[in-house]
């Protein structure tokens, strides 16, 4: 164990700095405001900070390390050349308060993103400025509150969630001051399409639906979906954390959608980082076009009084600010350095995006048929079964392990932590609320079919282990079971010092 | 041709495997009347030496604020990001994971915030932090209607929040957003013509849910009557303030004056400016307000072997479990620039700190002092402290003055009429411990010069 807190050598060792321009002697500020201790913060050196942070690293899991197959979250190699791209100075040295002559470089991407953003989705209009797909969920349903609003139908105080919805889907339009409506999904998983036309009414605001759901099935009533909602005069809001499955194939404009939020950290490579940073960017209908938040960018051709700094000498791009605009959701213009390493995967992929969906998907449907023959061949395909009755899945999909459960008292979690110590990150466990002992398991395209293959076989090795092997896994990792109920019962957020 | 996909010529064999015969039986549940029809009308794909090249030509085009002199700040800082941020933060381990949701293989990055959070606490004064939300504004926003949750029951003035009119109206634009929907009503606190915070108009703050006020503000004011808020508005009303991290080498942790919840832009510690995002927005608080904060939080635990172990906790806040009745719908936040902070901090140490905030506040008095000395320019708050950046007030517009600048290869500053539309003359400019000497003197030479000849255009 090494903690930071414990190196305290030699003040001033970890990087030397030049000496103030000015001495700060005769500098006066307040009395009542000088600092009276500094931070106990540590002082280590370049080599003992690198050590640290480098056998940190080595505690932690990433894409890098392993097979990911977290559902719901994408996690799908970062390409390299992305990371290159954001350390150029034309995007880390550059201030949001800059001209439009300064940075057109940037605007052009933008714009070429906003474009790309818009064709895939089937949107009119998009914004980059939400920096997290949360944000994104909240600033369409904001747009979605103001057109309202805007139309004097202000009794519209309800928005409708399927209890299968991500946990963001209610808490962003919550925040946004609308009453929530869960309704139960079908039996099959599915929307039901009964329940929906029991809620809908004047009060209905929007409907929050991702698809394929949070079971990785694709909802094929979404189209009734859509007008049961618009003929009750409500707004249909697509939540885009499973858009990876369906680029290219479909698109929620066709399906009917009047806005949409983008993962740029999942469909589009922006790396995960931990838990962020993220970028949310979201499209809507031309109807909701003038509530986005400003400004967007445009494009007009290049006039002679224009100061080139252009990049090409066709097209000055230029900041707009939607009419009724819902203003800010960042105080700049979102997470730039996101959308740049995503407009280098759109490029890498253009017009064939829709190989990466496809790939996806055979990726995610490949593993589930592999999962089940190798169990029915070892002879515990009773452990388990389909989250919701499967035909074709998605980009991912659910297994329940209540059958396990119920024979030997293990479950979703004992499992995921026996494939801890097969060396790979866990699926998704118990989400959606509604598969009992659920397990969601998303590959990705980016992985092979020896990759997937593999982790069938053990897989199937978890479920046939000793259960009292399983009940106490993981034993190969750095630590192991963790105690998260001591962690909340004995608070301790920071580094204890000694007095 | 593109690239990146393991399984490209694999196809049939996998779909054979499963009984399919063709990539469209993947997608026969889609309904056919919702089915897209042909390719997408975007360009093809680049090989990656082309993207590159393209990547630097458009780039290319920016002005990057190193090819300039620069003044622009107004809440973002040019600094200097230590060499090894950079190299250690593209280690794949920390790069390309998720949320910590496995403690058992996400030790490192669960230790680095639980480090993270003690380097903000111990920076602020305060014994709580969480591990970052998106940037400043929102960090302002969210702790507002955290303020609310915790205050609202005993509050006179329920669902009321206080805030500085001096605040930028992009900050105001994203609070108003955030707090809306509570139906939260938001009032605004006067200030002095020194530009100080008029502690009388505060006191109508009182017995409200919060008030959010900023040091230095946003005119770069080190405000003294700060340390007396707490005394006026009373135990039952949190004081929120904003903070530019760096100045805490100099100016008393706030959590020592009665701040209640401490927020801020993380970005002068660890980051580059990047177009303003993405950023780390600071949220620290006391434990009165743990249990309402929004956002991740890392706790320490112990495994089943009693080994020393880290994990998130409280997590029955967020969305994740409490859907609608979640503090706040934060799911990614910022961690990988907050670790780029947290290693910005630990090679700083704490007189490493000290100094980066006196080499802040020397570049700020330096030009402070050779503006003053040109007779066509005022300096409006001369007399107050300040950090990081002051008013200017011009002979004429300023954004006259930044389209001169901008011909000498001189980025100035900031337009304040922007902010506060009657200002059409104030200048905000900005300084940091990259500014040198040699900058502020061309930077008075050419103010004096654009000043002087407006004043004889005028008077003759």
């Amino acid at each position: 164990m090494s903690h930071l807190f414990e190196h305290y050598g030699a003040s001033g060792q970890g990087y030397s700095q030049p000496d103030p321009i000015i001495s700060t002697d005769n500098i006066q500020i307040p009395s009542t405001l000088v600092r009276s201790k500094l931070p106990r913060w540590p002082r280590i050196s370049e080599p003992e900070m690198v050590r640290h942070y480098t056998w940190l690293s080595s505690r932690n899991f990433g894409i890098d390390t392993g097979f990911y197959p977290l559902g719901s979250c994408t996690m799908k190699h970062n390409p390299r050349i992305n990371e290159v791209i954001a350390q150029i100075p034309g995007i880390a040295d550059i201030h949001p308060l800059q001209p439009e002559h300064h940075i057109q470089g940037t605007l052009a991407i933008f714009h070429e993103m906003q474009e790309m953003l818009g064709i895939c989705a089937g949107m009119d209009a998009v914004t980059l400025q939400p920096v997290a797909g949360a944000q994104g969920e909240f600033t369409a349903i904001r747009c979605i509150q103001e057109y309202f609003r805007s139309r004097d139908e202000l009794q519209r105080t309800k928005v409708i969630v399927p209890d299968s919805a991500h946990g963001t889907n209610p808490a962003s339009a919550a925040m946004a001051g609308f009453e929530i409506v869960e309704i139960p999904s079908r039996e099959d998983g599915r929307i039901d399409l009964d329940a929906l036309s029991s809620v809908v009414g004047d009060d209905t605001a929007a409907m929050m639906i991702t698809n394929p759901n949070t079971l990785g099935l694709f909802e094929p009533d979404i189209a009734e979906a859509a007008s049961i909602v618009h003929d009750a005069g409500g707004q249909m809001y697509y939540d885009g954390a499973n858009f990876n499955a369906i680029l290219g194939r479909t698109s929620p404009g066709i399906m009917g959608f009047d806005a949409v939020h983008y993962n740029l950290h999942k469909t589009f490579s922006q790396p995960h980082g931990g838990g962020g940073p993220g970028s949310g960017p979201i499209g809507v209908k031309s109807h909701l076009a003038e509530f986005l938040p400003g400004p967007v960018v445009r494009k007009r051709p290049v006039l002679p009084d224009d100061k080139i700094t252009a990049v090409n000498t066709e097209w000055w791009f230029h900041w707009h600010e939607p009419e009724n605009s819902i203003g800010k959701v960042q105080q700049w213009h979102g997470n730039s350095g996101a959308v740049i390493r995503c407009w280098a995967y759109y490029r890498r992929y253009g017009n064939q995006l829709k190989t990466m969906s496809e790939h996806a998907v055979l990726n995610a449907n490949y593993l589930r048929h592999r999962i089940i023959e190798e169990a029915k061949e070892k002879g515990v395909s009773d452990l388990f079964c389909d989250g919701a009755p499967v035909e074709v899945a998605k980009h991912e999909f659910t297994l329940s392990l209540a059958p396990m459960k119920e024979k030997m008292g293990l479950g979703a979690m004992d499992v995921a932590k026996g494939l801890l110590d097969k060396g790979y990150m866990a699926p998704t466990v118990y989400f959606p609320l509604v598969v009992p002992e659920c397990m969601m398991i998303e590959p990705t395209e980016t992985e092979s079919k020896d990759t997937l293959d593999e982790f069938a076989r053990k897989f199937v090795e978890v479920l046939q282990e000793d259960p009292d092997t399983l009940h106490n896994a993981p034993v190969t990792t750095k630590v192991r079971r963790v105690d998260e109920v001591y962690a909340a019962r004995n608070l301790t957020l920071s580094y204890q010092f000694d007095e | 041709m593109v690239d990146q996909l393991p399984n490209l010529g694999r196809e049939k064999e996998m779909l054979e495997a499963m009984g399919m015969s063709s990539m469209d039986d993947l997608f026969a549940d889609v309904p056919e009347p919702v089915r897209t029809v042909g390719e997408l009308p975007l360009r093809g794909p680049q090989t990656e030496e082309e993207i590159i090249a393209d990547a630097r030509r458009i780039l290319g085009s920016n002005v990057a604020l190193g090819e300039r002199v620069s003044f622009l700040g107004a809440g973002l800082s040019r600094n200097y990001v230590p060499a090894s941020v950079f190299q250690l933060i593209t280690r794949g381990e920390f790069l390309t994971s998720y949320t910590p949701y496995q403690p058992e293989v996400s030790q490192g990055m669960l230790q680095a915030m639980w480090e993270f959070q003690t380097l903000i606490s111990e920076l602020v004064g305060l014994e709580v932090s969480n591990l970052s939300v998106y940037d400043s504004s929102t960090a302002a926003a969210e702790a507002l209607t955290c303020a609310v949750r915790v205050h609202n029951r005993k509050a006179e003035q329920k669902d009321t929040v206080y805030i500085s009119e001096l605040i930028p109206p992009a900050r105001m634009s994203v609070i108003y957003n955030y707090t809306q929907g509570g139906g939260i009503t938001i009032k605004t606190l006067k200030h002095n013509d020194d530009g100080t915070l008029d502690l009388d108009s505060l006191a109508e703050a009182k017995g409200s849910c919060g008030v959010y006020l900023e040091q230095p503000n946003p005119l770069g004011i080190i405000d003294g009557g700060l340390t007396r808020v707490k005394e006026i508005i009373g135990e039952n009303t949190a004081f929120i303030l904003g903070v530019a991290p760096v100045s805490l080498g100099l100016l008393e942790a706030p959590g020592n004056y009665g701040v209640d919840i401490v927020v801020g832009e993380g970005q002068a510690l660890g980051s580059p400016i990047t177009y303003g995002g993405p950023l780390y927005g600071i949220f620290a608080c006391t434990k009165a307000y743990l249990r309402m904060m929004p956002g991740r939080i890392v706790g320490k635990s112990i495994d089943v072997d009693g080994k020393e172990a880290f994990c998130l906790t409280l997590s029955t806040r967020e969305q994740h479990i409490r859907r609608h009745r979640a503090t706040s719908n934060i799911c990614t936040n910022e961690t990988l620039i907050a670790l780029m902070g947290a290693m910005h901090m630990a090679l700083l140490g704490p007189e490493g700190l000290e100094k980066l905030a006196k080499r802040n506040i020397a570049a700020c008095y330096l030009a402070k002092e050779k503006l003053s000395q040109i007779p066509t320019i005022a300096i409006p708050h001369f007399q107050n402290s300040h950090f990081n950046e002051f008013v200017v007030e011009l002979p004429g517009l300023a954004a006259d003055c930044l389209e001169y600048l901008d011909t000498q290869g001189v980025i100035g500053g900031f337009d304040l009429s922007t902010w506060y539309p009657k200002k059409g003359n104030w200048l905000l400019v900005s300084f940091s411990d990259q500014t040198k000497a040699s900058e502020i003197e061309l930077l008075a030479a050419h103010l004096a010069v654009w000043s002087a000849s407006l004043v004889k255009e005028v008077t003759a």
